[in-house]
This record gives C-alpha cells, sequence and structure tokens, in this order.
C-alpha cells in the first residue's frame, strides 16, 4: 500500500534536543530492525549543544540512485525512496557520497547500502514513522498540512534545497520561519557555518564580570 | 535511434548469432538436436538477446560505465593483477559459492537464497546443453548396460547405467528441484513472517519469481513422477505445463528480480575499485578537513554527476569547486547550520536582549 | 559486617551491571506478539504512555500509545529501551545469602528460609535495641498501592519511626515550598497550560534530557508566540535557542527571584486586586526584597544586569506565564527558600488558577507524588496527612484498626538514618527501590554506615551497588510484573498494568513484605490479595485529606487516561458525586476541604502565603584550596542510579561514561584537554574522568552526570549538607579542585573492556552513537 498523500514529513532541526530518542526507535522499525537509519549529528559540541537529525529527504529527483551503478535504489509511486534493493546493491558507497543530504548508510557487515524509508512498513499502512512518532520535540513531525499550519504559527514549509548551482526539491518539508523572505533552503551557505551564531553567545553575554556593569 | 540502443542492440543481435552459431557446432548440425525441445531453444534464444541487451543498456548508463571501465581498470593494472587474482578467487568461494555477504543478512535469508541459487545452477548447467544438443548420451555398441556422455559431439566418460555416479547425474534436475523447492518454502516463510518484507515486497518484483521457480520444480518433478510411478499419466500436460512455465522464465529473465544474476558479478569490480581507493590517500573534506571517501571515487563521481546532468559545482571563494568535496557529516551539519540561520535572520528583529 | 563479600569484578561478573541488547525476538521482524499492554513508562515523573508487546510472557519491544493525551506516543530513548529491561541476565530469580566463597560473593538461597532468616534478624534487632533500630528505606518509583503498604509495614509491622524515601533526594524541597505558599503540594496545572502562556520561565531544569517530552509544550508555547525563559548554569539542549538564558551561579537562584521580584514592584507589575485579596504577607517580603537591586543581583547571580533587567520586564508584564523548576534550585541547602523565592514572584503576578497562567515543579521520579503523599515519607501518613497531627492520627488509626498512640511518631530522613546506622542507633535495615550507593551525596561515608549494619535486606530485581553490601537479598518485581498507579509530573493519577510474570523466584514485593509480616507473626493489617485491595484502603485512608483518591477507582482512572488528585467521593456538604479529578488547582470558586469555601488555597483562610525567601551561599563556598563549584545532574540516556539504564546496551553507548565537563577558559587554565584523564577532588572524595571541555557551562563550574558507581560515582564528591526544613541534600553545589591526572584510573582498561567503550567510540558509520564522539 502507499503512504497517504495528505500525510507528510515536517522537520525542523532548530526544536532538536538531540535526545537521541529518534535513533532508538528507528532500530525498531521492522523495515530495518536493529539498524538505525537516521542520523543525528551534534554539530559542534565543543562550541554548542546543537543537534540535527537527518533523515531521508525523498528527494523527487534522487541523486543516489541516478547515481548507482547496480539500479538499485527505486522510488516507489508515493515518491519514498526506497532503501537499496537487496539483490542488487553492490555496495558501492556512490549513494553514501552523492547524497546531498548525506542520508545513506552502508552496512559494510553485509554489503548493502540501506537508509531511512519512511518506515515503510509502518507509514504505508497510515502509521507515523517511529522517529517522528517519538520525537519528543517535534523536530521530526509527521502529519497533514492543516495540522502543521495549525500548530506552527510562526513557520513554513519548504521542499527547495541548494547545493552550489543545483536545486533539490524533495517530498520531506524543512520548516522555515514564516518571517524570512527565502523560498530555498541554501545549504552551501554554510561552509562558514553562520547558522552556528543561533549558540547565541548567550553564555559570554550575560555572564556578568565585575566592573562590567 | 539514440547511440546506446544502437549499441545494445548491436551486441544483442551478435550474441543471439553467436548462440545460434555454438548450437549449430555444438549439435553437429543439429544432429543431436532433440526436436521435442526447440520451443525451449527459441525462448533462449530470445532471452539471451534481451539479457545482452539490458546488461549492455546498464552498463552505458553513466555511473555503471564508469565503474566498468574503471573496475577493469583496476583489475588489470599489473600492478595489482596478482593480488587481485588472489582475492578474486576468495571473494567468488565467500561471496558467489558460499553467499558469505547474505549469511551476514539473516540465517533464513541465507538458507533461501543458497538453496535457491545452487538449484538453479546445477539445472541450468544440465538443461541448457541438452536443449542445445552440447550433450547427449549414446550406449556404446554392444554394451547396452553402459552410457556414453558426448559434450558437443566428443565422447567423455561412460559410466554404467547402474552405477551411483550415472544416478545421480541422471536425477540431477531432481535433485535441483528439491533443493529450489525448499528455498522458494524458505523464502516464502520469510516474506509471509517478517513483517518488513511485507510492507516493501511487490508481487512482480518477489512474489512472482518465487511462484515461477517453485512453478518449473514441482511440473518438472510431476513428470518424473508420472513417467517414473504413474504410467505416464497427464505426461502430455504436465510436459506442456512444464515447458510454459520455463519458456515464461526465459523470457522474462532480462526484466525482473532474476537479471540480478547477471549483474551481481559487478560486485567483484566494485570490491576491487574499493581496494585500490583505500590503498591511496583518502579525499578530504573541503569543509572540515577530515578524510571521508577514495578521492578516485570523488573525481569519479563528480564526472558522473556532470554526465547526468547535476550542478553540484560551486562558487570557489566558498573553499570547494564542487559539493563533492564536502564529507557526508558535513552535509548533515551544514543542513541544521542553513536552516537554523534563516531562524537567527528572522529573530534578529525580534531580540530581546 | 555487611561489606563488599567479594572485589567489585568479582560481583560484576556474576550480577552485573551487563548489558542487554536487542536479540532474539527482539530483533525479529516478523514475531506476532501476543498481546499489546497499554501501561507506562518505568522511569520518569512524566509516566508516558507506551505500550509493551508481550511474546511468551516476554516483553519484547513496544508500540507507541499514541492516544494517551500526556505524551500523545512521544517517548524518550529510555521510554523506547525500557522493554531490554526484560528477560535480562542479571535479573534476579533467587533469593541470595552473602557468602564471600560463593562465585559473586552470594550463594541462592530458597525463597521461604530468607523470608524467616530476615523476620529473624528484624525480630531479634527490634528486641534488643527497641524497634526504631530497624529503618526502612524506600522509593518513589513504587506504586502508590507499595508505598502505602511500606508506610504501614513500617508504622502498623514492624512499628519504626525510621521510613523514608528517595524522594527525600527529589522534590521535597518543592513539596516543602508548596506547602508553605499554598498548603498543597501538587504541579498546581496540568501540561496543557504551558502553550497557552505567554512567558515560560524555566529555573533549574534541564527540560530536554530530565523531562523531554515536555520540550514539546514549551515549543507550542513558543510557536504560539511565548517568550521562553531559561535559568541554569549550563546551555542545556532546550536553552540553545530560549530567547533569553540566564546563567545563574550555582546556588544563586534566590538572588535572581528577589531581584526579580524587586524589579516587579519598583516598575509596579504587580496583580494588586490578586495580592490584597488572595494573599498574606506580601508587604514583608517586599520589603525583604528592596535590598535585591539589579546590580546587586548581578552581583550574586553571575547574570549581566541587562538580561536580569530583561527577565524582570518580560516576566512582569506578561498577560499569562507558566514557571516551572526542577531539581536546579530544590537540591540546595536552601532548596525550600528558592522554591519559595519563586513561589512569591508566582503570586506577585497573580498568574496562577487560571488557563495558561500555572505553576508547577517538575517531578523527577515516577511516582514523585503519590510516592511522598501516601505515607512512606518519615512525617506524613496517607492522604498527605501530619503525623504529628493528633486528628490525623486518629483518623489513620481508625483505617488501620490500631490505638492512634500505637502508631510511632515521626521518624528521621533518609540522610539521617544513613547517619543513625554510622553512628550505631539503627541497626537493620530493609532497603527497596533505593541505592543509596549512588545516589546519596558523600557516599563513601554511605558505604562506611553500611559496614556497620548487623543485618541488612535489599528487595530489587537486580543486585544494584548498595544490595552488594545486604546479608539478604529478595528477588523482587520488575515494573511491568505489577499493577497500581502512580501520579505523575501534572498530578494525573494513572494505572500502571501487569505484563508478564516474574520469573523464577522473584515475586511481587508487596508478596515479599507481607511474606516478612506472615513470618514475624505480624500480620495484622498486612494480608492483602493485591494492588486493588490496598487502593480500596488507600481511597477509604486519603478521604478527607489534601491528597484525597477517595473518588477515584481503577476503571475511572482508565477510562478518562487518568484522574488529578485530589479527586474526592462526596462534595463540600458530604453528598457522594462522581468527581472527575482537579485539573487546575487554585481556581477563583474552588472549594477544598482546608478552607471550605474562603477561598482556593489550601489554607483555612483560603489564601496563599508569601514567604520572606533570604539569600544564603550554598554550605560550602569555594576557597583557594577548592576553587571550582561543582553541579551534578543527569543525561538523557540514563535514570537516577542506573540500576536499570546502565544495564541497557543501546542507552550506555548513547552517553557510555560520565565525563567532567568544563569551560575551554576553565580547560585552559588547568592545561587540560579535550578527552584527557582528570581528577576532581572535595574534601570528601575524588574522582577520576575523563573531560569534556565546552563552552556550554560557566567558567567557574563544573559538571558530572550523577548515574554511575564506584571510581565514576560524582557523590564520592558532593557534599551531605541538607537543607534545614525539607532536608534535601545539596547536589547542586560543592567546591572541588580538577587537575589533569597523572595517569588513567587503575581500571580504566578493563572497564573499557567490560563496556566495549573502545567498540563505541569505533562504530563503522561514524555517525550516530556517543555524545562525545568527534568532539
Amino acid at each position: 500500500m502507499p503512504v497517504p498523500e495528505h500525510h507528510e514529513f515536517f522537520i525542523d532541526p532548530n526544536r532538536c534536543i538531540g535526545c537521541q530518542a529518534c535513533v532508538q526507535a528507528c532500530a525498531e522499525c521492522d523495515t530495518h530492525k536493529g539498524h538505525p537509519m537516521i542520523h543525528l549529528e551534534y554539530i559542534e559540541r565543543s562550541e554548542s549543544t546543537q543537534t540535527v537529525p537527518v533523515i531521508c529527504m525523498h528527494c523527487d529527483s534522487p541523486t543516489c540512485a541516478e547515481v548507482c551503478p547496480a539500479d538499485a535504489i527505486k522510488k516507489t509511486p508515493d515518491g519514498v525512496v526506497q532503501s537499496a534493493r537487496k539483490p542488487r546493491c553492490i555496495a558501492c558507497n556512490n549513494c553514501v557520497y552523492a547524497c546531498p543530504f548525506g542520508v545513506p548508510k552502508m552496512q559494510t557487515d553485509f554489503d548493502l547500502m540501506m537508509k531511512c524509508n519512511m518506515c515503510y512498513d509502518r507509514t504505508s499502512v497510515g502509521k507515523k514513522p517511529m522517529c517522528a512518532t517519538v520525537c519528543p520535540s517535534e523536530a521530526l513531525f509527521f502529519g497533514t498540512r492543516e495540522e502543521v499550519e495549525a500548530r506552527r504559527t510562526r513557520s513554513r514549509p519548504v521542499n527547495e534545497f541548494k547545493f552550489g548551482r543545483q536545486t533539490i526539491t524533495t517530498k520531506v518539508n524543512m520548516m522555515v520561519p514564516k518571517a524570512s523572505t527565502h523560498e530555498h533552503v541554501d545549504v552551501t551557505s554554510q561552509m562558514q557555518g553562520e547558522g552556528r551564531r543561533l549558540r547565541l553567545n548567550v553564555l559570554s553575554d550575560s555572564l556578568y564580570e565585575p566592573g562590567s556593569a | 535511434m539514440r547511440k546506446e540502443i544502437v549499441k545494445a542492440t548491436t551486441a544483442g543481435v551478435l550474441a543471439t548469432l553467436l548462440l545460434g552459431a555454438l548450437v549449430l557446432i555444438g549439435s553437429r548440425r543439429l544432429q543431436n538436436f532433440d526436436a521435442a525441445l526447440v520451443a525451449y531453444t527459441f525462448a533462449t534464444v530470445f532471452a539471451v538477446f534481451g539479457v545482452v541487451y539490458r546488461y549492455a543498456m546498464w552498463i552505458q548508463r553513466p555511473p555503471t560505465a564508469v565503474y566498468f571501465r574503471r573496475g577493469w581498470q583496476v583489475f588489470l593494472n599489473p600492478k595489482w593483477l596478482g593480488r587481485n587474482t588472489i582475492e578474486l578467487s576468495k571473494r567468488l568461494v565467500s561471496g558467489f559459492a558460499l553467499n558469505a555477504f547474505i549469511w551476514r543478512r539473516g540465517k533464513a535469508r541465507w538458507g533461501a537464497h543458497w538453496l535457491i541459487m545452487w538449484g538453479c545452477l546445477i539445472a541450468a548447467a544440465i538443461t541448457f546443453p541438452l536443449v542445445f544438443g552440447w550433450i547427449h548420451f549414446e550406449a556404446p555398441l554392444n554394451e547396452f548396460d553402459k552410457y556414453t556422455i558426448f559434450v558437443f559431439g566428443f565422447p567423455t566418460i561412460t559410466l554404467p547405467v547402474d552405477s551411483f555416479l550415472a544416478f545421480m547425474i541422471f536425477h540431477g534436475l531432481i535433485w535441483s528441484s528439491f533443493l529450489v523447492i525448499a528455498g522458494v518454502m524458505l523464502a516464502f516463510r520469510r516474506r509471509m513472517r517478517d513483517h518488513g518484507a511485507a510492507a516493501l515486497q511487490q508481487f512482480g518484483e518477489d512474489i512472482l519469481p518465487l511462484l515461477l521457480l517453485f512453478a518449473i520444480s514441482i511440473t518438472g518433478l510431476a513428470i518424473w513422477a508420472s513417467y517414473k510411478f504413474m504410467g505416464g499419466y497427464a505426461f502430455t500436460f504436465l510436459s506442456v505445463t512444464h515447458a510454459a512455465t520455463v519458456i515464461f522464465t526465459l523470457l522474462w529473465l532480462p526484466f525482473g528480480k532474476f537479471f540480478h544474476i547477471f549483474q551481481r558479478p559487478a560486485q567483484l569490480g566494485v570490491a576491487f575499485y574499493k581496494d585500490v581507493g583505500e590503498s591511496m590517500p583518502p579525499a578530504k573534506c573541503a569543509r572540515c578537513g577530515e578524510g571521508y571517501a577514495p578521492q578516485m571515487q570523488v573525481d569519479d563521481l563528480i564526472e558522473v554527476q556532470r554526465r547526468l546532468g547535476y550542478t553540484y559545482e560551486m562558487e570557489s571563494e566558498s573553499g570547494a569547486d564542487h559539493y563533492q568535496r564536502i564529507c557526508p557529516r558535513c552535509r548533515r551539519s551544514m543542513l541544521a547550520l542553513a536552516q537554523g540561520s534563516l531562524w537567527y535572520q528572522a529573530r534578529e528583529h525580534e531580540s530581546v536582549v | 559486617m555487611a561489606n563488599q563479600p567479594q572485589t567489585e569484578l568479582k560481583i560484576i561478573e556474576h550480577y552485573g551491571p551487563r548489558l542487554s541488547n536487542m536479540a532474539g525476538p527482539a530483533l525479529d521482524p516478523g514475531v506476532e506478539p501476543d498481546k499489546l499492554v497499554k501501561t507506562h513508562c518505568c522511569f520518569c515523573g512524566q509516566q508516558c504512555g507506551i505500550q509493551l508487546k508481550v511474546k511468551d510472557d516476554r516483553v519484547i519491544g513496544f508500540e507507541p500509545w499514541e492516544d494517551f493525551p500526556f505524551n500523545k506516543g512521544m517517548l524518550c530513548p529510555k521510554g523506547v529501551k525500557r522493554y531490554l529491561q526484560g528477560g535480562h541476565p542479571d535479573r534476579l530469580l533467587n533469593a541470595l545469602g552473602r557468602d564471600p566463597q560463593a562465585p559473586g560473593g552470594f550463594a541462592p538461597a530458597p525463597y521461604e528460609d530468607s523470608i524467616k532468616r530476615t523476620a529473624e534478624a528484624i525480630d531479634r534487632i527490634q528486641r534488643e535495641h527497641g524497634a526504631d533500630a530497624f529503618a526502612v528505606l524506600t522509593g518513589a518509583s513504587l506504586t502508590t498501592e507499595k508505598a502505602y503498604l511500606m508506610g504501614k509495614f513500617a508504622r502498623v509491622c514492624l512499628r519504626t519511626a525510621n521510613i523514608d524515601y528517595n524522594g527525600r533526594l527529589c522534590m521535597v524541597s518543592a513539596a516543602a515550598g508548596n506547602k508553605k505558599a499554598f498548603g498543597i503540594d501538587r504541579a498546581a496545572n496540568p501540561w496543557s497550560d504551558i502553550p497557552k502562556a505567554e512567558v515560560v520561565w524555566v529555573s533549574g531544569a534541564n527540560i530536554a534530557e530530565c523531562a523531554p517530552i515536555t520540550t514539546s509544550y514549551i515549543w507550542q508555547a513558543r510557536e504560539n508566540g511565548a517568550k521562553i525563559i531559561m535559568v541554569d548554569p549550563r546551555i542545556t539542549p532546550a536553552a540553545r535557542t530560549c530567547d533569553l538564558f540566564l546563567p545563574v551561579k550555582p546556588g544563586r537562584d534566590i538572588a535572581l527571584f528577589n531581584g526579580v521580584l524587586n524589579r516587579m514592584i519598583a516598575r509596579d507589575w504587580l496583580d494588586h486586586e490578586f495580592i490584597e485579596r488572595w494573599t498574606v504577607g506580601f508587604d514583608k517580603v517586599a520589603e525583604h526584597v528592596s535590598q535585591w537591586s539589579i546590580e546587586r543581583t548581578a552581583e550574586v547571580t553571575g547574570i549581566a544586569p541587562k538580561a536580569i533587567e530583561k527577565a524582570a520586564e518580560l516576566w512582569g508584564t506578561a498577560r499569562t506565564s507558566f514557571l516551572m523548576h526542577a531539581r536546579g534550585i530544590e537540591h540546595h541547602s536552601h532548596g525550600v527558600q528558592n522554591v519559595l523565592g519563586a513561589i512569591n514572584m508566582v503570586l506577585a503576578s497573580g498568574r496562577i488558577g487560571r488557563e495558561g497562567c500555572g505553576y508547577a515543579t517538575i517531578t523527577g521520579q515516577g511516582n514523585g507524588q503519590g510516592g511522598r503523599e501516601h505515607g512512606q515519607k518519615c512525617d506524613q501518613l496517607p492522604g498527605a496527612r501530619d503525623i504529628d497531627n493528633p486528628e490525623h492520627r486518629e483518623y489513620i488509626a481508625g483505617v488501620w484498626d490500631v490505638r492512634p498512640e500505637e502508631i510511632p511518631g515521626k521518624g528521621v530522613d533518609a540522610y539521617e538514618i544513613i547517619r543513625k546506622i554510622h553512628k550505631g542507633e539503627i541497626k537493620g535495615l530493609l532497603s527497596i527501590c533505593f541505592n543509596p550507593m549512588v545516589s546519596l551525596p558523600d557516599n563513601n561515608f554511605v558505604r562506611e554506615a553500611l559496614e556497620k549494619l548487623d543485618f541488612y535486606v535489599a528487595i530489587d530485581f537486580f543486585l544494584n551497588e548498595t544490595a552488594r553490601h545486604a546479608d539478604v537479598v529478595l528477588p523482587g518485581s520488575l515494573h511491568e510484573e505489577d499493577e497500581g498507579v502512580v501520579a505523575q509530573i501534572e498530578g494525573r493519577v494513572i494505572k500502571i498494568n501487569k505484563a508478564v510474570d516474574c520469573p523464577g523466584d522473584a515475586t511481587q514485593d508487596w508478596r515479599i513484605i507481607q511474606d516478612i509480616a506472615a513470618a514475624l507473626g505480624r500480620t495484622h493489617g498486612m494480608t492483602f490479595a493485591g494492588p486493588r485491595e490496598m487502593f480500596e484502603e488507600l481511597r477509604i485512608a486519603s478521604k478527607g485529606g489534601v491528597a484525597d483518591y477517595s473518588g477515584m477507582t481503577w476503571e475511572k482512572i482508565e477510562r478518562q487516561y487518568g484522574v488529578f488528585w485530589p479527586c474526592p467521593s462526596e462534595d463540600e456538604h458530604g453528598n457522594p458525586v462522581d468527581h472527575k479529578g482537579t485539573l487546575r488547582l487554585f481556581e477563583p470558586g474552588s472549594w477544598n476541604p482546608i478552607a471550605r469555601g474562603a477561598g482556593p488555597f489550601y489554607f483555612p483562610d483560603g489564601k496563599a502565603r508569601f514567604n520572606i525567601a533570604p539569600y544564603t551561599p550554598p554550605m560550602e563556598e569555594v576557597d583557594e584550596e577548592y576553587p571550582i563549584i561543582l553541579t551534578t545532574g543527569r543525561v538523557v540516556s540514563q535514570f537516577l542510579s542506573g540500576t536499570q539504564t546502565r544495564r541497557i546496551g543501546p542507552l550506555v553507548r548513547q552517553y557510555p561514561e560520565p565525563r567532567i565537563e568544563m569551560h575551554p577558559r576553565l580547560a585552559e587554565r588547568l592545561g587540560i584537554k579535550e578527552g584527557d584523564w582528570a581528577t576532581a577532588e572535595s574534601r570528601r572524595g575524588s574522582c577520576t574522568l575523563r573531560a569534556q571541555v565546552v563552552e556550554t557551562i560557566r567558567p567557574d563550574t563544573v559538571f558530572i552526570p550523577y548515574h554511575w558507581a564506584g571510581r565514576k560515582s560524582a557523590n564520592q564528591l558532593t557534599v551531605s549538607a541538607q537543607d534545614p526544613i525539607s532536608k534535601i541534600p545539596e547536589y547542586k553545589v560543592c567546591a572541588v579542585n580538577v587537575r589533569k591526572a597523572d595517569r588513567p584510573p587503575d581500571d580504566a582498561a578493563s572497564d573499557a573492556a567490560l563496556h566495549n567503550l573502545d567498540q563505541i567510540a569505533t562504530q563503522p558509520d561514524g555517525s550516530t552513537s556517543a555524545v562525545f564522539q568527534r568532539s
């Protein structure tokens, strides 16, 4: 069965608290039991507690599938990019290195690429993916557009990402501020990491040093 | 017509002609050719065209072409050829004969695949030469209790009809059916109980191949049972059914799951590509400076992406000429930072301190 | 003599902690569970709803329970992997007797004999040294039924005054503060009020790691336009993106509250009508806080004046608000004063008892509230009744069918019980659901005390670090092996359901307690057929008290997805009612049994109390010898003393070992780099761990999470100073010095091997795993 069209994935890394409930729950999904497919990344722990959960964005034109020499990565008609087909995957790592979001994982043990498939065993029967069900911060949210519009009054979803000159559109949405005028998220703008300023320098700014008052 | 199609069609036609020639030669101008099997022969000829055509199309896809070329390059490079040959035999045994990588994916999955694979290999090794007339059996003059096996018209061994070896050889298809049936049962068991498999499997891709293998094996066994134990009961019906399943499978070979049989050896090329890549200094991420991938593969991927029409090229002042030069971890980080910076910009207007 | 019968490594070899991992049916995607049991997580105070997958009488996984309104299917990593405590190799399947010759130092013993031996020891100690010479230590993760039984067991069966519980290390400062200010001790509001607030103020609570699901409520408030203020010495994950972060110096929260209140008064950001009508004591507090100028507040708290002013303005001018706090302000020798300071800010704003206007302490343990209200706290009887109050004693004596004078008086708090053991005044101890060797401060002292016990019996499902000192260990039940109710973070009483039976000789805790009572020949009131009977008696015992459960039934609890206490069975005129429970406390016009209509608060005049909350520095100030502040706390993948979570492989791999967190400025001064071994030393002990150098902590403070035992235990360093009112220990501040270690701890290599630490550091995917990888 396909994933119902009105169920969509909305992610908001800004909400992430790094608890790794998603990682632990991901390993419980029947299509990849014991192997968490989600990435939980500490951006730079020495500077900040900022973390990001990365799931497959399910690109409209998936680079991973295009660069696969074995033709092993397939998108189902509902737009979900599936894990490599087991008989075909030759474990070459092309998808791992080429995915613009850094999603696929090589299971070196058994020569197979596996990736987030939106918990297909759950979403194809109308349930939510494991990560989005348990996520305590709702950084990972799975639901209808109406639900998101009602709950996220300050944000709006976008599904366009820029990498250098390449624009990629995805099935999964990312929440950006309503106040922002950008129609896409420019990933390569962060080579120097302007977004790190999000740690707000709060500690040094609001620490009291005698004589500074 | 596109260039690739021309190439692939040519390859397919050449392969078909080659097979035809071999059939003629091998059967001594059809002298040893069993006319009853002509339908099988034609199905095989079509299958060969289809498989070769598709294979040729496949290796012309940019990523496959690069790998195909590179794979042979690194394999045949005199510097590594010796080591590669040793590795090749090791990998043939562990990967192909034993399916070690499938064992690590799951024992039940391995059991199913290993039984089916060996069943099919044995059956193919017997059936195709028989059908093409490459092998036939003759009793030596005045020795009716013996058989001589002729290959390509040349006599090879002669063995007593009631010997154990003869029994094993003449029942080869029976044994292979048992292997395939057991494997198919295991595979079906897994597909019926595994919730993950249930969600992902598709009839054409995953169920039909098992059904076909099962049908071929069971009708083949039934033919044997019919002439052996049941005095030829329903023999014609069974022969026709068996032929139909086999012919359908042969014609379907280039399209469905069975095509992986021909793709899979590419795994060997990849392994050598990886060996060589790992023996050289890795590409360093343009953002964090950590090594993350073989340099050769990164360069090849840039070429592949260019040929596929992607434009991951970057402005050089950003620190990299191509997005491919950034490691997966930094890609994930940058995604969050990019979204964070939008929030940062938006919040500057409402900053509280 | 109750020292450890063998070396730590030998005990660990046989009794753990070893790690359980996804394997067998837990890893098989083809298993069809026999049933899904709707219950709750066994860990923190949020008590998230969860469905346990059961196959062949074993918990093999979970399925989110999205209908449960508090968490709607959300879980933290502990909740996700909680099921891995079932079928664990360390599980105690027999009673054990201390035997230095046996493998692991304990020999399996028949259950009956062990009960008999326990009863004989209790009887002997009490005959020789008096009833109070035998003490009971219990826990706030027990169901309310069990907590009720433990209180009754101590008072009616053992007749000892000395029962106390590990909630003493948890929320008692909040409890005492709440009772002083409101006359009742419960989170005043349901969490559904949080998203309706314009300002959310969080003091001393690492929400993201200790109450993760609460994050969704706070973020929802932010989506709705709220400003989030967080006060903490560390930029916790939730604080990273808050609107205003106040990096308070540990132990100085009260100065901040007083400073903010002073500013509110100066700017007239007050609800005069509310203060006038519904509170008592504002003028004295106003006078007291007038000394807290912004400058002085800044100097004491270490927060920039600008930030304090902004906080006061945000708080003062909001129309709706929610203030929450947790152990960060409560674990202090002046924890109650901190809480009172926070409450003063709330009362002055008048924003309480209405939709979107709330105040709450974030309870830490599964049954933080039910565990203390129903009689295992040394000074309380069921229904949050006062053990010193003759009327209360008489009522409970009636329920228990004993004479009031037979109920012992007030006992001493948990740490005082340890001190009395050390002094030799208490000779025998029964502990359940409590692991003081990890969780109490200054645990070298705790160990000395344990070694002096005549007889110690521990009830647990794993051999926890304290139970290693026991003479007899009785195999108790896991959360999923029994049923009963607990009161979660919001004051919502919920039902824990049984999923599987106890394995081997292990049995439900209440059976063990009643078996001991029977072996003592003191069965009076200790013959419950099960938790339901206990609950029925508890309903009567709590009737008319502040924590009135008399209108609840298990069925109503399940039907309504929980019932908020109090839930009386009668209305103000004494007529029976079908009470739905009290969603929000202190609503205008609400009735309670203390005020009886005079007002919404739980005092005879119905008014809330302002309390002067004077600033006092922590008991142990830094000095030249110990110049750095140590503060302790939790990580998201571990829970309390780690008896369960240190045995669950995926949770251990997420955060394998404690580290000393310090600011790069401090690290540079000390010559310490990321990953170096560093030694923190206090007046009581020392602890060598790897350093984690991060900019997210005050440069004058280091942090160590406390879930680990032995040489990794942060509580070797902490001070046993206690709040004079609540008796909570001062976990959040002590003075240490830190230096680069000369060499790794002796057991570093074997420990790394035991916990696969090397393997963790080199996971092939190189991305997701331990927090400090690649740091």
